[in-house]
């Protein structure tokens, strides 16, 4: 396994060879929380994997050819198949390997985690424009931060069994994780003030070694944070 | 039991009540096609299930313990467990039911089928504007005008009843000069299909003067 921290490839790169069987490989970027969903399933169920970093400030033409829409994540596996979103990648590498299944087997308790995942789905976007928006929107988007936080502790108390995770990790925790990840960073943090079972929830996932095994500090993320505002071509590869 | 084909239930009226062993339940609206999706499901997979429609304009208080914002589908079972999003509910439906299996087996089909829902997801998404590329006839318009100057013809009009964003795009059209100049009348369409399906040659010239007397 290699490539987590590797210098991401840009213009003029060489494209990548052939995927070894065996192997499957994951384009990424350090920082994306997207691309961590991926990351943490591959981790979390033991699969070997490559993984390429892309830089998304500077893309290497032959990467549109893997994505033509040209995010990360992207899966490539031996056969040149290549498989987008990543929402869609988890659920394929959760299918495709054996060992622990990260969405339950029960159809019903399957359709909670997706139901969950559906309360979850304005925090990203959300997140995003706080980041990339300006000061003078940064009330309003706490203020629907902290809304969408609320809806998704109920949401996760009507459809998960317990907060407390510890073995339980599954699949809804992994694709929701990397944005949290991010609160902390952006000074976010107080719009959990309301949603004591999250706050729960979080100390529990960072009980987690999957987890462990991919937090980064808040202060990289500042230095992340920093340089995408600058529109640097180094943003990708801050701190290597 | 009450099929496809009934009164919605609206504000005042009574909740129903528990599903009965052996069947499930889909809260649902006629002409709604997420809905239609899951109904879809239910018919191809042959599950026994009944429908009680929602009247979405005067929805009943009750129908919001079902779903938090009212919204349709939802099914329950007997066991009281709702799901909701049709995309959720179709795959619960697969999941749960043997027989006939609608997902491909093979994960990378799979994702595949998902990967497709995904670009057909982003053109639904963009029914708010009035054409599909901005505020003015363009491309994609032309790329996709083929295929909805159809639906009339086949019948399918009613496909777009519960998108009036993209029935209003479809008369927005209809007013462009260049759709207008090469606009083909139904009846001759018609009779175009008509001959085509029973393999006549003389379809294609369906619709032009007569041939000259041999």
């Amino acid at each position: 396994m290699s490539g987590a921290s590797s210098k991401s490839l840009g213009k003029g790169s060489s494209p990548p060879g052939p995927v070894q069987e065996g192997l499957i490989r994951v384009y990424s970027m350090r920082f994306c929380p997207f691309a961590q969903r991926a990351l943490m399933v591959l981790k979390a169920k033991g699969i070997r994997h490559e993984i390429i970093n892309i830089n998304l400030k500077n893309k290497p033409e032959w990467f549109l050819k893997k994505n033509p829409a040209g995010l990360v994540p992207v899966l490539e596996d031996s056969k040149g198949r290549l498989i987008s979103e990543s929402v869609i990648i988890c659920e394929y590498l959760d299918e495709a390997y054996p060992g622990k299944k990260l969405f339950p087997d029960d159809p019903y308790e399957k359709a909670c985690q997706k139901m969950i995942l559906e309360s979850f789905s304005k925090v990203p976007p959300l997140v995003a424009s706080f980041f990339k928006g300006k000061k003078e929107d940064h009330h309003d988007i706490r203020e629907e931060l902290r809304k969408e936080l609320r809806k998704l502790e109920e949401a996760m108390t009507k459809y998960k069994k317990d907060f407390s995770v510890g073995d339980a990790v599954s699949m809804a925790d992994y694709l929701m994780w990397p944005w949290f990840q991010w609160l902390e960073a952006l000074e976010l943090n107080e719009c959990l003030a309301h949603t004591p079972k999250l706050k729960g929830w979080m100390a529990a996932m960072q009980k987690d070694p999957t987890v462990l095994s991919h937090l980064i500090d808040a202060k990289t993320y500042h230095g992340f944070f920093n340089l995408y505002l600058q529109d640097s071509p180094e943003t990708c590869d801050y701190g290597l | 039991m009450s099929g496809d084909a009934t009164r919605s239930l609206g504000r005042g009226s009574s909740p129903p009540g528990p599903v009965p062993e052996g069947v499930i339940r889909i809260y649902s609206m006629r002409f709604c096609p997420y809905s239609h999706r899951a109904r879809l499901v239910l018919k191809a997979k042959g599950i026994r299930y009944e429908v009680i429609n929602i009247n979405l304009k005067n929805k009943p208080e009750w129908y919001f313990t079902k779903h938090p914002f009212g919204q349709i589908p939802v099914l329950e079972n007997s066991q009281g467990q709702l799901i909701y999003e049709s995309v959720i509910a179709c795959e619960y439906l697969d999941d749960l039911y043997p027989g006939r299996k609608l997902f491909p087996f093979d994960p990378y089909e799979r994702a595949r089928q998902k990967m497709l829902l995904e670009l057909f997801c982003k053109v639904l998404e963009y029914q708010n504007i009035t054409f599909f590329g901005g505020d003015r006839i363009s491309m994609i318009d032309y790329l996709f005008w083929p295929w909805f100057e159809r639906l009339d013809v086949y019948g399918l009009s009613d496909c777009v009843s519960h998108t009036p964003m993209l029935r209003l795009w479809i008369s927005t059209m209809k007013q462009d000069p260049t759709v207008c100049a090469l606009l083909t009348d139904k009846n001759i369409f018609l009779g175009f299909l008509h001959l085509y399906f029973q393999n006549n040659p003389c379809a294609f010239d369906f619709g032009l003067c007569a041939p000259a007397i041999r």
